[in-house]
């Protein structure tokens, strides 16, 4: 065989059975039958999303053909699309996907047929579903990144019954904390992102969503004033080394979880500090420190909560607060999650995606943990433990969501991090203008406006 | 005696090929020694010979040249290859700051690692040598080399870590300094961010050197009550703390209370003693006169009370010692960027270029733990080659033994150690690995070296294909004198 030819013949073939694929019509229309869904969750969050689909597979005689895609869901599902052998229905973790997909119109419009279920979502939520007025995804899962953890115990030796509830009370309580000899704060900021998370969250709750997301998308400048707030008020917490453990130079040595660890020790030491700042997914990082960690405010067998890890060592959240003047912003949550879509409308995807939206599928998986939904109809019951029903609480009642601001800025994320960083590690007003050039010198530069 | 010299009389040439072991392996009875083609072959045996490597040489063209000239054309063109930019890529490289940094890093590392870690080798080669043992300690020296970067990076990275409760060397040096000088009973850590001065609530202000004192005068028969705050209920059981109690007045005494200003009944009143709150016991106090010299020492009891007996009358102020106050060793951030040479009033640019982090060092020393067996074990096959009978000779003829090292084993060893010096620098040229695992996030920027700043701008964050190409083309540039030595070096 001439070499030359063989090349050819090989993508010659792949044309073909690429078309083939593509042009296949849908056979089996009727109930039963099977339906594909991908989505990132493997391992242990794959056997709880595969219990919480048995029901539907029972009830319907629908097989779903379930595949793992891992994190990088968003580009193996861009390259099935372009490929033309999409999944049926798609879990994704980003709403632009979303939004890119409807544009393209590779996505089915559920408007109607999740006209009876759209309402179990809040505005927010539905709002992040649409794409032109029209609602395109179902926000099957959320994670909450609005969460302060703290060590019950430790407010305890500093008397504060109660958790903050405003900036100014978080403020106060902080001076208590330094008096009754407990460093209140734990940061990890051996790398950027949390302090990215940190910064994000202050800006949500100082300048709210609409400025937040104007922010991401930089139609907002980083000079503007809204940004200096946020810089300010960020710098009553986290500029003063002293109320942090280690200070200034034992935060920056710091890398994530070492933040938690002080916090939530394992057995054999103290904590170091009172609270932590991360999201929901720092729950799974002080129970994996000892099994010990009894959620919410009172120790196992309701006695009191102690710092010794090894005793009954407690854990809780409270809403990263809001400043009074901005309480409006106080229900604005910062987050993720993964938004259900179709891709092929075949009678069972549409049962699937209905099912989703339901909130069966959401309460099985509720009570096995390390799972929050958005859905109001998801019942509080369904969740083991106050702290996981307080997280989901939240994600219910938000006012507006949005998602991590570092995530959306693509090339230039890196910097913004390393930008962030310098800034804590010079506070200093004077230091805020010459930052916030760099940074929107930057933005402009990654995000090509 | 002469046996065995004669038996490891072979000349310097096959310790080259421990280094490069592809080159030696063709057995020298078939080749021919000028031209190191197999000798008496024909033009068809060329044919044939060209034709078994003609796969290997075209997998070789697509995997190795085409590469590099795809990744110098990229120098030239924007971030996404598209666009012809010119030289722009190679300004910004040679024009930021944050750039500047790597290059002044590459030349840290190969100035001082090489060198080093060929030094370390010849020590160990000579010396093991020597002694008994040689084999077991060789084979500690050189079983790093067996552990992937990656987890000698992290083994270093928690070796060097700042808490001395997790890195070795700061719990090292924190039981020594404990032990010179030990610390006090409330220790405040400053490099925390704590300082003395915060402690003082009532009745204190901050005195000489890292005390507090009394803000008021006192005089015999006064008492005064000095509250502190930011002291630990751990501390407090530390110590064995009880409840404070306000001492009795009484003539010719200077009597007081040193107390935890902070009431769990009432959180935010500072400056009452209540009954829920502790005396501070084992606090050191001097009594100053107004011109600050000591009349008196005393240390408080249990109830956080003292008393200065007998005071003749004046006016005097009650110390509280920096010694009370003074914290242990809390830990040196090996990791960190701070620079070990003065550089912090030069510009930024200069500064760039001519500080040195602590962290580079930090790695240094870990590289040359994972190194130093390998440049010992070449150095030791170079050893072992040497012609015994000239050492002899040298010994017959009166030379000592620092002399036979310097004027017969050095010469003779050069090619060796020029081979390993070599080597190694085209080692820490290219170096990534340990900086991207070794060196923490914060630090990170002041530790990257060209390679990683060419991972860094080319596959993570913001993607510039075309300064990572620029970077690359640099790195390749700045490998090519040490490998064409190297080459030449092999071929004789």
């Amino acid at each position: 065989m001439n070499p030359r030819i063989l090349p050819l013949a090989v993508v010659g073939v792949l044309l073909l059975s690429a078309c083939g694929t593509s042009n296949a019509p849908t056979t089996s229309s009727q109930q039963g039958g099977s339906v594909s869904l991908w989505a990132e969750w493997s391992s242990g969050e794959q056997a709880a999303f595969t219990a919480a689909l048995s029901p539907f597979e029972s009830q319907s005689g629908t097989t779903v053909n379930y595949s793992s895609k891992g994190s990088n869901i968003d580009t193996v599902l861009a390259a099935a699309v372009a490929g033309g052998a999409p999944p049926d229905v798609a879990l994704i973790p980003d709403p632009g996907t979303l939004q890119t997909l409807a544009k393209q119109g590779k996505i089915t419009d559920l408007t109607s047929i999740l006209s009876g279920l759209s309402s179990n979502y809040g505005s927010a939520w539905n709002t992040l579903g649409s794409y032109n007025g029209k609602l395109y995804g179902v926000w099957f899962k959320g994670a909450n990144k609005n969460t302060i953890w703290y060590n019950p115990a430790q407010f305890a030796a500093a008397s504060i019954s109660s958790p903050p509830k405003s900036w100014e009370e978080l403020i106060q309580d902080v001076s208590t904390l330094k008096a009754a000899g407990v460093t209140p704060f734990s940061l990890c900021t051996d790398i950027g992102w949390p302090v990215a998370d940190f910064w994000q969250n202050v800006y949500l709750k100082t300048a709210g969503a609409d400025k937040y997301n104007a922010l991401a998308a930089h139609s907002v400048k980083w000079t503007d004033p809204t940004v200096t707030t946020a810089f300010t008020t960020m710098a009553q917490l986290v500029g003063t080394p002293s109320n942090l453990a280690g200070g200034l130079q034992g935060s920056l040595s710091n890398a994530y979880p070492a933040c938690v660890d002080k916090v939530f020790p394992k057995a054999g030491s103290q904590p170091q500090a009172a609270m932590v700042f991360e999201g929901d997914f720092v729950a799974t990082e002080i129970t994996g420190n000892s099994k010990n960690y009894m959620p919410g405010t009172t120790g196992s067998g309701g006695s009191s909560c102690t710092t010794d890890p090894s005793k009954t060592p407690c854990y809780n959240f409270f809403d990263f607060p809001a400043p009074s003047a901005n309480s409006a912003n106080s229900a604005a949550i910062q987050g993720a999650g993964d938004v259900a879509v179709m891709l092929k409308d075949t009678p069972q995807s549409e049962a699937l995606i209905k099912y989703l939206a339901g909130p069966d599928a959401a309460a099985i998986w509720a009570h096995l943990g390390g799972f929050a939904s958005p859905n109001k109809k998801v019942p509080a019951s369904a969740y083991p433990d106050p702290v996981s029903k307080g997280i989901a609480q939240a994600l219910v009642g938000a006012s507006s969501f949005v998602f991590s601001l570092d995530d959306l800025q693509g090339t230039w994320e890196k910097n913004m991090w390393q930008d962030l960083l310098d800034y804590l590690k010079n506070p200093s007003s004077s230091s805020i203008s010459s930052i916030e050039a760099t940074m929107d010198q930057q933005a402009t530069a990654g995000l090509g406006h | 005696m002469a046996a065995s010299s004669l038996g490891r009389g072979h000349p310097v040439l096959p310790a080259v090929g421990v280094a490069t072991p592809a080159r030696g392996a063709v057995p020298t009875s078939k080749v021919d020694a000028t031209t190191g083609r197999p000798a008496g072959g024909g033009r068809r045996d060329q044919l044939g010979s060209l034709l078994f490597l003609a796969p290997a040489a075209l997998w070789l063209l697509a995997i190795t040249i085409y590469p590099v000239i795809v990744t110098f054309r990229n120098s030239v063109y924007d971030e996404n290859a598209i666009s012809y930019v010119g030289l722009n890529n190679y300004n910004v490289l040679f024009s930021t700051a944050s750039i500047l940094v790597t290059f002044r890093n590459n030349i840290i590392w190969v100035v001082i690692f090489p060198f080093v870690v060929t030094f370390l080798g010849l020590v160990f080669a000579v010396l093991t040598e020597r002694i008994r043992w040689s084999t077991a300690f060789k084979t500690i020296v050189f079983m790093p080399i067996v552990f992937s970067a990656t987890a000698s990076a992290l083994i270093w990275r928690t070796i060097f870590d700042l808490d001395p409760h997790v890195g070795m060397v700061n719990a090292a040096v924190q039981t020594a300094s404990d032990w010179v000088n030990p610390p006090g009973l409330y220790p405040v850590n400053a490099s925390a961010g704590q300082s003395v001065a915060a402690l003082a609530s009532s009745g204190l202000s901050p005195g000489a050197s890292g005390s507090l004192q009394s803000s008021a005068a006192v005089q015999p028969g006064d008492t005064v009550q000095l509250g502190l705050i930011g002291i630990n209920a751990a501390t407090l059981q530390v110590v064995g703390a009880q409840g404070a109690v306000v001492p009795t007045q009484s003539s010719g005494s200077i009597t007081g209370l040193v107390y935890r200003d902070f009431s769990p009944s009432h959180p935010s009143v500072r400056g009452q003693v209540f009954p829920d709150e502790n005396g501070l016991p084992g606090i050191v106090l001097t009594l100053l006169r107004s011109d600050g010299t000591s009349a008196g020492a005393t240390t408080t009891d249990q109830h956080g009370d003292f008393s200065f007996n007998n005071v003749a009358s004046g006016s005097f102020r009650v110390q509280l010692d920096a010694r009370n106050f003074r914290s242990g060793f809390t830990g040196i951030y090996w990791l960190g960027s701070q620079s070990v040479t003065p550089t912090s009033h030069l510009s930024q640019t200069a500064q760039a270029l001519l500080s040195v982090p602590l962290v580079d060092l930090a790695m240094i020393v870990a590289y040359l733990w994972m190194w130093a067996g390998f440049a010992m074990v070449v150095i030791g096959a170079g050893l072992t080659s040497l012609n015994r009978e000239l050492l002899e000779a040298g010994r017959v003829d009166g030379a000592t033994e620092g002399q036979i090292f310097r004027r017969i084993t050095m010469p003779l060893l050069a090619p060796v150690l020029v081979v390993v010096l070599v080597t190694m620098i085209i080692n820490v040229l290219k170096i990534f690995d340990v900086i991207l695992n070794m060196a923490p996030g914060a630090s990170q920027g002041d530790a990257s070296t060209l390679a990683l700043l060419m991972f860094n701008s080319g596959f993570t964050g913001g993607i510039h294909s075309g300064l990572a190409s620029a970077v690359a083309v640099i790195l390749f540039l700045l490998v090519v004198p040490a490998m064409v030595a190297n080459l030449r070096r092999i071929r004789g």
